[in-house]
């Protein structure tokens, strides 16, 4: 398979500060990435080297197969772009501006009518006659989902899609991107953890300019998220975390209220023989165990360190 | 149709649909339907407010030239005010509401996007000044009953090449200069610096500083040589489009 996006060594730096910083990313054609990080990591930078809005300090941004600094407009053809905040004519109407986005990839008139039937209803626009200057946030939003349809994209990028919208638009973007799974790369920042284990099959963790993992899925839960057990005891909570916490298989103990103790774990297997036996030995009484796996937010947490912002 | 026509296309329908079809062709209208009436009437005017002050003086009776200076007047101060203010967001306005942003991700180049720009505002300028000069010619002969037109085009497309050239510096500016109070600010600079530019005789015949006096010259009925000027300023006007392209086209948005 080839990659639709790869990026070698880029960075970007706004004077001395570096908004990304050597960034490496290869992203599959054909699939829905997420691209994930905090605020101030480099998405939207990215975003920007990726559409040719900004340029490279140094290093290089294949979209598609072609060098981003070198092409004009046959890659922008075949590109589908969201911003962040859209800024739209807000004197034009939806169906204005989509007639227009559609005029400047020289789309025919009976294709063009077509398309903006369907991409109209989706933005759930169909029927909106006042001129955008009018609109809500999350009706922009809808329409800058859209309007980066107009052309069928065979790479759709989309900074932050579902920020703005109540939970039914965001349910709607995110069935829709579901849609072009197969047919059409969709690379989308957000640091909404939900939509990306909702709709994505691989994804990449931005932070401080630099991707910290990269991978599908659930092999990067596998390989970052440890599995955890959870134990609440009716007494002696202290001094059984403190045994838990000398077994090989315990990575760390955590003490909760009352007496809940949380416990990552390498071996779930032995975690769930051990710790039964030793409650008994301490003739305490076991009122819960249960053992799960670490969501992809707690993947994000371990590395980005959410507690150091 | 090329996305470069869509857009200027689009450049077209935001005049005809903004606040650009009332502000600039209503101060220029403004002017050419009151000058030539002004002109007629300024002797009575100042007549009536400062008789006491003038004493013996007498007030020359008022011809069509006047009328014709009273417009090129107009064009040349609060007409190129009022361009200069108004085109110090062409770009920058874009860049700054994000629709630069939509456009400049679409098959669209930035130097399409800025010759669009400065080409379709070039033509709306155009007209205007057609459509004002018809509009004082017409009235100066409804009120002075003679209005002979050489005089008037010639000042008036002189004035119309000088008004290109700000547009051109406008839309450079608006490049440079994110604010539009501040690319503005520039223009009415660089309009000072011509003007005193002009002085200096070299400058004064040969360069676009030129331009700056001598449509008032060609309006009273006097001789001008504006071949070298009026080339000159087509030149720059060109060149600065140019480097407007050149200088968006290394721009982060």
């Amino acid at each position: 398979m080839t990659a639709a996006i790869r990026t070698t060594a880029l960075t970007k730096a706004y004077g001395d500060k570096h908004a990304l910083d050597s960034m490496d990313l290869v992203v599959e054609e054909g699939s829905i990435f997420g691209f994930l990080g905090p605020n101030g990591a480099g998405k939207t930078t990215t975003l920007h080297l990726l559409t040719g809005l900004a340029r490279p300090t140094s290093g290089s941004v294949q979209v598609l197969g072609h060098d981003v600094a070198s092409v004009g407009n046959s890659i922008r053809a075949e590109i589908g772009f969201l911003p962040d905040v859209p800024g739209f004519y807000e004197w034009m109407t939806a169906e204005d501006f989509l007639r227009f986005a559609g005029g400047l990839f020289g789309i025919g008139h009976r294709v063009l009518d077509e398309r903006l039937e369907m991409l109209l209803d989706l933005a759930g626009l169909g029927g909106v006659t006042t001129k955008i200057g009018g609109y809500s946030r999350g009706m922009k939003q809808r329409l800058g989902v859209a309007q980066a349809l107009i052309n069928a994209p065979k790479l759709l990028l989309l900074d932050e899609p579902t920020s703005a919208l109540d939970p039914m638009g965001r349910k709607d973007v995110l069935d829709m991107l579901t849609t072009l799974r197969g047919r059409t790369t969709v690379f989308f920042s957000t640091h909404i953890l939900a939509d990306v284990q909702r709709v994505c099959d691989t994804v990449a963790i931005l932070d401080l300019g630099r991707v910290v993992a990269q991978a599908p899925i659930d092999e990067l839960k596998a390989r970052y998220g440890q599995q955890k057990v959870m134990v609440e005891v009716t007494d002696g909570a202290d001094e059984l975390a403190e045994e838990i916490g000398r077994q090989t298989w315990a990575t760390t103990v955590t003490r909760g209220s009352n007496g809940a103790i949380e416990i990552t774990v390498k071996d779930v297997g032995a975690a769930q023989l051990q710790i039964p036996a030793m409650v008994a030995a301490r003739q305490i009484g076991l009122s819960r165990m249960d053992a799960g796996e670490m969501g992809l937010e707690e993947v994000f947490v371990e590395l980005v360190g959410g507690d150091r912002r | 149709m090329s996305g470069t026509a869509v857009f200027a296309r689009k450049e077209v329908r935001e005049i005809l649909r903004t606040w650009r079809i009332w502000v600039l062709p209503g101060i220029l209208l403004f002017f050419a339907f009151t000058g030539p009436v002004l002109a007629k009437l300024t002797p009575e005017i100042v007549g009536a407010l400062a008789a006491d002050q003038l004493g013996g003086l007498k007030i020359p009776t008022p011809t069509y030239l006047d009328a014709y200076a009273q417009w090129i007047k107009n064009l040349s101060q609060i007409g190129l005010f009022a361009l200069i203010i108004i085109y110090g967001s062409i770009v920058s306005g874009e860049s700054k509401s994000g629709t630069a942003v939509l456009v400049l991700t679409k098959p669209v180049s930035r130097t399409a996007f800025i010759i669009a720009k400065a080409t379709v505002h070039s033509a709306f300028l155009a007209i205007l000044v057609v459509i004002g000069t018809l509009v004082t010619w017409g009235l100066t002969a409804a009120v002075f009953r003679e209005a002979p037109g050489s005089a008037l085009w010639s000042s008036a497309l002189v004035w119309l090449v000088f008004g290109l050239l700000f547009i051109a510096l406008m839309t450079l500016l608006s490049v440079l200069i994110g604010s539009a109070a501040g690319a503005a600010g520039a223009g009415l600079g660089a309009y000072a610096l011509m003007s005193i530019a002009a002085i200096w005789k070299p400058l004064g015949t040969y360069s676009p500083a030129a331009l700056a006096a001598q449509p008032a010259a060609l309006a009273a009925g006097k001789d001008a040589a504006v071949l070298w000027p009026v080339l000159t300023s087509i030149l720059l006007a060109v060149v600065l489009v140019v480097f407007a392209a050149l200088a968006f086209r290394g721009k982060d948005l």
